[in-house]
């Protein structure tokens, strides 16, 4: 699968797990993500974020529990009672503690579900993409600042591995450990970090990086056009009510100006590759089904046709399960196809045999 | 022509002493000139103004006027001197952009927006020129350092310079890789008639290509034809011996000093034998280190007395760290011993090194202060010592003058000594170095071979790993070889690096029986 496609399915979860409040179509999401996370090829460098990721996912999901429990209470269903504390009036009169009820519980449950599938999908993404196939995968436009973004990360290794060594240099020297220790290691860390940058910097100057030239005038007013109206039409379409499409509208042209931007500001770059990923028909049918699924989600939602929702305030009933919703909830999981069809490694270079790195403790 | 300079003058922001002095030159398509002179001279200045870094990029002030390859580098944008001038720095991880071979290759093309079918044929032709298309596909992060520069290289190939800017682009590399580096500038210069400028400590294979030396010291330049250049300091040591013996021409490569010395009667005067040495400092036995699946140490027991220098010898990944970090304690051994005096050593990293001290490999970790005599002060306070003795200290390893100034501020041979005053201030009775001599000139080599033999004198004793065998030559007592983490050679230095030895010496391939070019006289 290509950045692209990889990007629009991370996005999409996003979109179904913060709109469907249904148990039963959350789980089907949640173990969506978890199929694609299990078949997706790792990238060797970040496997292991994987694993702590999805501990992290899974904490995330006992916090919101444990806060629920120590948060107010509402509903009626009381399990038990924690001892119970008032926030002073002045700091808000929030009382903490007392009951626990069974609907704060499923609603936190839920709620832990929704972060735990966002967590899980865009660690698989961190995953299995590196920050240089991300990189190959922006428009011309934004080459720079990815460029710029992506070398900012690669230092990070960089300076982590400074960090162990001025460690071992200042035990070497028989500093005490504690408090006292902390300006020998932060002075060298810091004009360490500087001077690598600026070493790198020169060499990319050296081969001929710039900035890049300006793209045109109205492609500029255009962008910056783009973000008070983008800002308008959200407000709008969240508060003005009966005149919602006014902000849809608004949102609209937003969106557009930015693209002529972007396609304007492309064109003038060049954008030379070495190669692009091509994405294929099916991974492009596969991210308009993702721009579709997420945004029937947000929008999509009727009584009768699209019921993603479930509140256990309302009522804390057992909630409805319908194969519309359910099949909905599905389609998270679509990556699989494309993770189960792709075609057998064969001679892949990626993992060099043999590719220890040797002379360095 | 294919570069001029004019009297040219550079003075860098915020200094007042001009880099480069009165610079005049003149370089002819396809000439290949070595850049020598003592690190901080203005060598790597010199280089940078050939693409427009000094004064584009630096800053600072430039008088007279330069022409490379027909422009002006100090008002052409870099971007277009990048397509002219390729430039290969000193540190493998300092320029590299991408995470794969192909990639690193094609960044440059990228940026100047060559179309992708050109990009691929540019990048095919660059790995087969440098030999690397089968590290195509590889990540940059598990290449060796060698490797990794002739990546670099082959990035600035991509673009198609005229001119290479080379910059001491092998003094991080261990001597295997630095000679493929070598071998590969040296091709292109031949095959493609690039114009080549190289700033280099490794000079004996470059010397006798040159078509001109430039020597470059306090920023100004001088120029000798390769055949005089032996007069020059730290010249390679052929057309030193060459010197010595009267050798008319003064031979350039072996093969010529081979040939002069058949049928002369030469003396050989080998140094004083170095005292027997005393009781034991240190033992490690049977020491064994896995790092994941590699086995850095398999089972290594080496030991070390006092007055002996030891230097340790090795290819790169051999376990000549690993050992060394294990004896003062930073790597826990699976197997084996470490004793000091005869005694268990301390587990505590900061107890052994009160003992047996060591410098690793990058001076720069070990420097934190506002200044250096903030440095040595907290080095003595840590080892609970009386800090009024910082200015002697300082006096010994030759820092007296630098004492107020700030660690960062130094040279890179002053940040050496800075390190070493730092790291071994208390006098500890045992010394570990880990390659003191990465990237250092010739006038630091002497010095610091001049402290290791007073240190063994006054019956300290040392062990040196090292990749520079005509530096270990001049002081070293005893070599160990390390290979895949076993111990192939343990043995009198001078066997070592005899005719017959694991790592001989230029002149004992010359000269059987002599190490150095000061032991032979012409009978």
């Amino acid at each position: 699968m290509t950045a692209a496609a990889w990007l629009a399915w991370a996005v999409m979860v996003m979109a179904v797990a913060l709109t469907v409040t249904n148990p039963f179509y959350l789980a089907v999401v949640v173990l969506s993500v978890v199929l694609v996370a299990v078949l997706a090829p790792k990238d060797t460098a970040g496997s292991a974020g994987l694993r702590v990721m999805a501990f992290f996912g899974a904490s995330v999901l006992l916090f919101a529990g444990l806060v629920a429990v120590i948060n107010g209470s509402y509903g009626e269903h009381e399990l038990f009672r924690v001892p119970s504390l008032r926030v002073p009036e002045w700091l808000g009169g929030l009382r903490l503690g007392g009951p626990v009820t069974a609907e704060q519980l499923v609603n936190a449950a839920i709620r832990g579900l929704a972060i735990f599938a966002i967590v899980l999908a865009f660690a698989t993404v961190n995953a299995t993409l590196t920050p240089q196939r991300l990189l190959r995968a922006t428009p011309a436009a934004l080459f720079h600042a990815a460029l710029v973004a992506t070398i900012g990360l690669s230092l990070l290794p960089a300076t982590i591995e400074d960090f162990r060594r001025i460690r071992e240099a200042q035990a070497l020297r028989g500093a005490p450990t504690g408090f006292r220790q902390i300006p020998g290691l932060a002075v060298p860390i810091v004009l360490g970090g500087l001077e690598r940058s600026l070493r790198l910097a020169e060499a990319m100057e050296a081969r001929g990086f710039a900035p890049p030239p300006p793209a045109p005038a109205w492609a500029r007013a255009a962008a910056l056009l783009s973000a008070p109206l983008g800002l308008a039409g959200g407000l709008g379409w969240l508060y003005l009510g009966d005149l919602r499409w006014v902000g849809a509208l608004l949102g609209a042209l937003a969106v557009s100006l930015f693209f002529a931007w972007l396609i304007a500001a492309s064109r003038r770059y060049g954008g030379a590759r070495l190669r692009r990923e091509p994405v294929s028909t099916g991974e492009r049918a596969a991210i308009v089904l993702a721009a579709l699924v997420a945004a029937a989600a947000i929008f999509g939602r009727a009584p009768g046709w699209l019921e993603l929702g479930y509140s256990p305030f309302a009522e804390l009933a057992w909630p409805p399960f319908r194969p519309l919703e359910a099949c909905f909830a599905l389609t998270v999981a679509w990556p699989v196809l494309f993770l189960a069809l792709r075609p057998r490694p064969v001679g892949q270079p990626v993992a060099v045999a043999g590719a220890v790195e040797v002379g360095r403790p | 022509m294919i570069a001029v300079w004019d009297r040219v003058t550079y003075t860098y922001p915020g200094s007042n002493a001009p880099a480069l002095e009165e610079i005049a030159c003149a370089v002819h398509h396809g000439e290949l000139l070595l850049l020598v002179g003592p690190s901080g001279g203005g060598k790597s200045t010199f280089l940078r103004t050939l693409n427009g870094l000094v004064p584009q990029f630096h800053g600072g002030i430039l008088q007279g006027r330069i022409r490379v390859c027909g422009l002006d580098p100090v008002r052409t944008p870099t971007r277009t001197m990048a397509t002219r001038v390729g430039m290969v720095f000193q540190e493998p991880e300092a320029q590299a952009i991408a995470d794969t071979v192909e990639e690193e290759i094609a960044f440059g093309l990228e940026l100047h927006a060559v179309p992708s079918a050109e990009i691929l044929r540019r990048v095919a032709t660059a790995v087969e020129t440098l030999g690397i298309a089968h590290l195509r596909q590889r990540r940059l992060s598990t290449l060796s350092g060698g490797e990794r520069q002739r990546v670099a290289l082959a990035a600035v190939l991509a673009l198609e310079p005229q001119v290479l800017a080379l910059d001491e682009p092998t003094s991080q590399l261990d001597p295997e890789g630095a000679e493929h580096f070598v071998d590969a500038v040296l091709d292109l210069h031949r095959r493609l008639g690039l114009t080549v400028f190289i700033a280099e400590h490794r000079r004996d294979r470059i010397q006798p290509i040159a078509s001109r030396v430039l020597l470059i010291d306090r920023g100004r330049m001088q120029a000798y034809a390769p055949r005089d250049a032996g007069r020059l300091p730290g010249a390679p040591a052929v057309p030193r011996l060459g010197l010595r013996l009267g050798l008319e021409p003064p031979p350039l490569t072996l093969e010529e000093a081979r040939a002069a010395v058949v049928g002369r009667r030469i003396a050989v005067h080998p140094p004083a034998a170095a005292p027997a040495p005393g009781a034991e400092l240190v033992r490690a036995e049977a020491l064994s280190v896995t790092y994941g699946a590699v086995e850095a140490l398999a089972g290594v027991s080496v030991s070390l007395a006092e007055g002996e220098l030891v230097a340790l010898l090795g290819k790169n990944g051999a376990g000549k760290t690993t050992l060394l970090r294990t004896i003062v304690g930073l790597t826990k051994p699976a197997a084996g011993a470490v004793r000091f005096r005869g005694q268990p050593a301390p587990p505590d990293v900061r107890e052994r090194s009160a003992f047996a001290a060591l410098l690793p490999q990058n001076p720069a970790y070990v420097l934190s202060r506002r200044t250096l005599a903030e440095e040595i002060r907290a080095s003595l306070e840590a080892r609970a010592m009386r800090a009024g003795d910082a200015r002697a200290i300082a006096a010994r390893w030759r820092l007296a003058e630098l004492l107020d100034r700030h660690p960062y501020d130094l040279s890179v041979g002053q940040q050496q000594r800075a390190a070493l005053a730092v790291m071994l201030a208390h006098e500890p009775p045992v010394w570990l170095l880990d390659e003191p001599t990465r990237g250092a000139d010739h006038e630091t080599k002497e010095w610091l071979a001049g402290i290791l033999r007073e240190h063994a004198a006054r019956g300290g004793a040392a062990l040196v790993a090292t990749h520079d065998v005509e530096f270990a030559a001049r002081w070293a007592t005893r070599a160990i070889v390390l290979e895949a983490g076993r111990v192939t050679f343990d043995g009198p230095a001078r066997e070592a690096f005899g005719a017959a030895g694991p790592y001989p010496t230029t002149v004992a391939r010359v000269v059987p029986g002599a190490l150095l070019p000061e032991e032979v006289v012409a009978a």
